[in-house]
């Protein structure tokens, strides 16, 4: 996949597998995340350290990240250097080079990482790795992501070969190019690099499909360093790429765009029952499962965790009850507009340009098998009408389809040396 | 020092002819009421991205009180005599913009961004909240009040903590000492307290206007003149602060967390401002030893020995002084080990010259890096500000990567020895003392807080 653009004499190129941390083996919690970290341990040609130091001495930036259903490697370049980026990414999807020593080494750093993170932070984990076991039945949707350390602990290099053997496959895979790169040139490399690598066996998905939710679902996590209660209600997304999906985006834009959206103006701004009200559906183009639009809410001490979710279920009852006007539905169009091209510009920063697109165009292959999505998926929510929204309201924001989490500060300080515990 | 050896790739390809960098032309012009104004076009999406800037930031208002221009700006959105907060926020939603207002130890900005096809209403938005804000009694009110549960929470961060001792530590008596307000220092702000500050900074001569993005810029700087020419203000007064003492040998500073699984290690020493003629020569020092991810130190503690996930240096410049720090969390049993890393490092690079490939590596990097801002509006935004907030010369940008190509081995050595300054590093480490405190002792005389600032035995 190639987006030319030549404002600027830099190009971000880009690898996505379809495969995240939702399906990585049972038993081996983690492992999707921990298996990223080892792709920048060393392949064939470039040993340990030098896709690190052949990437940033061409003076470019890299990283890569691990979600529900997608892997990433990317890179941002001076575009003369795109040529050397084509190569490392070759030679780490054709044969992954790394021993046991390597694995060791990033298990610590892992580890370190789930520390400061999660363990070590207030608040660490909330939501995205408290929400899963209570919300979901499927272990795909509902294990720790992160990984709990004892699975770490025992992934070993027969797992990782496995895992690259699987699922890091041309098949299984989009390469792509953005910015100052001509088409022909991108696609020439492409095929003097990766045109070799001999495709694999269809990588099987086990089914992440959820039981049918009939009841309202709750737990609790303690805080071990913070101060404020927190909540945080997940409701069950609609379809991707459906009618319903759309109005769930705007809906969502309704409740939690900024300042202006409902739950922060009522509970914060009004209510002044809490001091954050926030979030939404994460990464809206971006997953390929069950998945949930989720509320935070960080309270005041003085306000019970029942009135404080009575005064969220109030804003939902309202939404329900009387819908959107015309005139907030069009500013949320004009708002997600605008939003939709900052998200193609940037999206992460100054430092990764076009990393937005990169994702839409990587995402909208690999799971829908249309890149030109890009260009049409905007119609679809600004075609959103007010009594769809209300529609959405009354189908999707029931309590049976529901799953909330509190976390609870301890009152007292931990004692020392209470030990690793998992916060999730 | 790495304990394996290092293989090195084989068959990378070259790199190719570098295309040229190409800053965007910027429109400077002074309006008669003194108020900068900076415009580059960019035509990357339909939008735009500016800042007005204010000279002044909680460090001149800190004879006041700490944090002053941060809960300054913080009201500053909440009304105006033409608009309610309410208003306000969907307003801003109608033209599909993003505004935020805050402030830092040197400037107070308003930040934002929207669509080039709703520029007059936004840049109206930002004239009515820099001349008109009305600081409503119950808006100051309730942004107090979260501002005291905000100052709470932060004492629970370890990073927090960790750069709050330093900077004091660094910074003594200075106003750069204060990160953040006390909670007592939160429940004595007045509004009449913040109204004096916006009387006082928010003004044209006092200012700085930078707009990026998909407009033109001559039809664009007579809008700038249609919206911001008829406000008026005078320059505030400058107040000056002695330097910061001289901090001589190694002190050590543990910040006591109970229970906290991970060590937060955070070490510094004071270094230059942007201005001074060292500065490209630092930058270059500092990415080398742990400012990238190919960086000795990160090479050293986390892809070799695997201390920690996120170990980083920087150069932090405020207006009137700098400092240099290195920051690793790391694994409780591993401070004493990680802190022997972070000197060796240091040192290494105070007594070995840089081999000339590892050179030709860094500024590649530091070269190209810099060049990605161009990429985007708000990439473009960030150094025209950069340059302008810091004084620095018109052809900044477009001299950069020269300079940083003509450096050498030898001036690398002489800012290293300069500005690493190993044998004064001030420590801090925030954690549980029962894991860490002997280990943390190894490297100076030893002062323990708790995480409220108080002083234990």
């Amino acid at each position: 996949m190639i987006a030319p653009d030549t404002t600027a004499p830099v190009v971000t190129v880009g690898v996505y597998y379809k495969i995240g941390f939702r399906l990585e083996p049972q038993g081996r919690s983690g492992f999707a995340h921990l298996f990223e970290h080892m792709m920048f341990q060393g392949s064939a040609n470039a040993p340990k350290m030098q896709h690190i130091k052949l990437i940033n001495s061409s003076g470019g930036t890299l990283n890569g990240s691990t979600s529900y259903d997608v892997t990433n490697y990317y890179e941002a370049v001076p575009s003369n250097a795109l040529e050397r980026v084509l190569w490392l990414e070759a030679d780490r999807m054709r044969a992954l080079k790394v021993d046991d020593e390597n694995l060791k080494n990033q298990r610590d750093v892992v580890k370190e990482e789930v520390r400061v993170n999660v363990m070590n932070q207030p608040y660490g984990g909330f939501p995205w790795l408290d929400m899963p076991p209570v919300a979901f039945r499927n272990w795909a949707n509902a294990h720790n992501f992160y990984g709990d350390f004892a699975d770490l602990d025992a992934a070993d290099l027969k797992d990782v070969q496995a895992f690259f053997r699987t699922y890091y496959v041309p098949n299984n895979a989009v390469l792509l190019m953005l910015g100052d790169v001509k088409a022909e040139e991108g696609l020439a490399f492409a095929k003097k690099y990766f045109a070799d690598i001999p495709a694999g066996a269809a990588p099987p998905f086990a089914d992440p499909s959820e039981p049918k939710q009939a009841e309202e679902r709750r737990g609790n996590v303690e805080e071990k360093f913070g101060t404020l209660p927190a909540m945080a209600i997940g409701y069950l997304l609609p379809a991707r790429r459906t009618a319903d999906w759309c109005a769930m985006a705007l809906l969502d834009q309704a409740l939690h765009g900024g300042r202006a959206g409902r739950m922060y103006r009522e509970l914060v701004l009004e209510k002044q029952i809490a001091v954050e009200a926030e979030g939404g559906i994460d990464d809206l183009f971006g997953y390929n499962g069950p998945s949930q639009m989720t509320t935070r809410i960080f309270h005041k001490p003085e306000y019970s965790s029942e009135t404080t979710l009575a005064a969220f279920d109030a804003v939902i009852q309202e939404v329900q009850q009387n819908g959107i006007s015309a005139d907030e539905l069009e500013q949320l169009k004009v708002k997600w507009r605008s939003d939709y091209y900052a998200t193609l510009e940037g999206g992460r920063g100054g430092s990764m340009p076009k990393y937005g697109l990169m994702h839409l165009l990587a995402c909208f292959t690999l799971f829908d098998s249309e890149p030109q999505l890009v260009n049409s998926i905007l119609d679809g929510f600004l075609a959103v009408t007010r009594e769809e929204i209300q529609a959405a309201a009354k189908k999707y924001l029931q309590r049976e389809k529901r799953a909330i989490v509190f976390r609870k500060p301890v009152q007292s300080s931990a004692p020392a040396g209470a030990g690793e515990k998992e916060a999730a | 020092m790495a304990t394996r050896t290092v293989e090195v790739a084989t068959g990378v390809p070259g790199l190719s002819a570098e295309r040229a960098v190409t800053w965007p032309k910027r429109t400077k012009a002074w309006l008669s009421n003194g108020l900068e104004v900076i415009l580059a076009e960019a035509h990357s999406i339909p939008k735009f991205h500016g800042e007005l800037f204010f000279r002044s930031g909680n460090a001149a208002v800190a004879d006041r009180a700490s944090g002053l221009a941060e809960m300054t700006a913080t009201v500053v959105r909440t009304g105006t005599t033409k608009r309610a907060s309410r208003q306000i926020e969907e307003d801003l939603r109608r033209i599909g913009a993003d505004l935020s207002s805050s402030a830092g130890a040197d400037t107070s900005a308003i930040s934002f961004a929207g669509l080039s096809e709703f520029a007059e209403p936004l840049l109206g938005m930002v004239n009515e909240l820099a001349r008109e804000a009305a600081f409503p009694e119950a808006e100051f009110e309730r942004e107090r009040r979260q501002k005291l549960e905000e100052v709470k929470l932060e004492r629970t961060q370890p990073g927090f903590l960790a750069s709050e001792r330093l900077r004091k530590v660094l910074f003594g008596a200075h106003p750069y000492a204060q990160v953040s307000p006390s909670e007592a220092q939160v429940a004595a702000y007045k509004r009449e307290d913040l109204q004096k500050v916006y009387r006082d900074s928010y003004t044209p001569e006092n200012g700085l206007l930078l707009l990026v993005g998909d407009f033109d810029a001559q039809a664009m700087m007579k809008s700038v003149e249609n919206v911001f020419g008829a406000w008026t203000g005078k320059k505030p007064e400058t107040k000056t602060y002695a330097a910061p003492a001289q901090l001589r040998g190694r002190r050590v500073y543990l910040v006591h967390v109970p229970g906290a699984v991970q060590a937060q290690i955070y070490a510094g020493c004071h270094a230059i401002t942007r201005k001074h003629p060292d500065w490209v020569k630092l930058g270059l020092t500092n990415s080398l030893y742990g400012g990238a991810f190919n960086s000795r130190l990160v090479m050293n503690i986390r892809e070799d020995k695997g201390y920690t996930y996120s170990p980083r240096s920087g150069v932090h410049a405020l207006r009137q002084h700098g400092y240099f720090s290195v920051s690793a969390a790391v694994r409780n049993d591993v401070v004493a080990a990680s802190l022997t890393e972070v000197f060796y490092e240091m040192d290494r690079l105070r007594s070995v010259p840089v081999p000339a490939p590892e050179l030709a590596d860094a500024q590649n990097y530091l070269s190209g890096v810099f060049s990605m801002g161009l990429a985007t509006q708000d990439g473009l935004l960030s150094q025209f500000s950069t340059v302008a907030l810091n004084e620095l010369p018109d052809d900044y940008l477009e001299t950069y990567r020269q300079k940083v190509r003509t450096l050498t081995s030898e001036d690398l050595l002489a800012t290293a020895r300069k500005y690493l300054d190993s044998a004064n590093m001030q420590i801090v480490v925030v954690g549980d003392r029962a894991q860490i405190e002997q280990q943390a002792a190894l490297f100076g005389e030893l002062e323990i807080f708790d995480a409220q600032g108080k002083r234990l035995d």
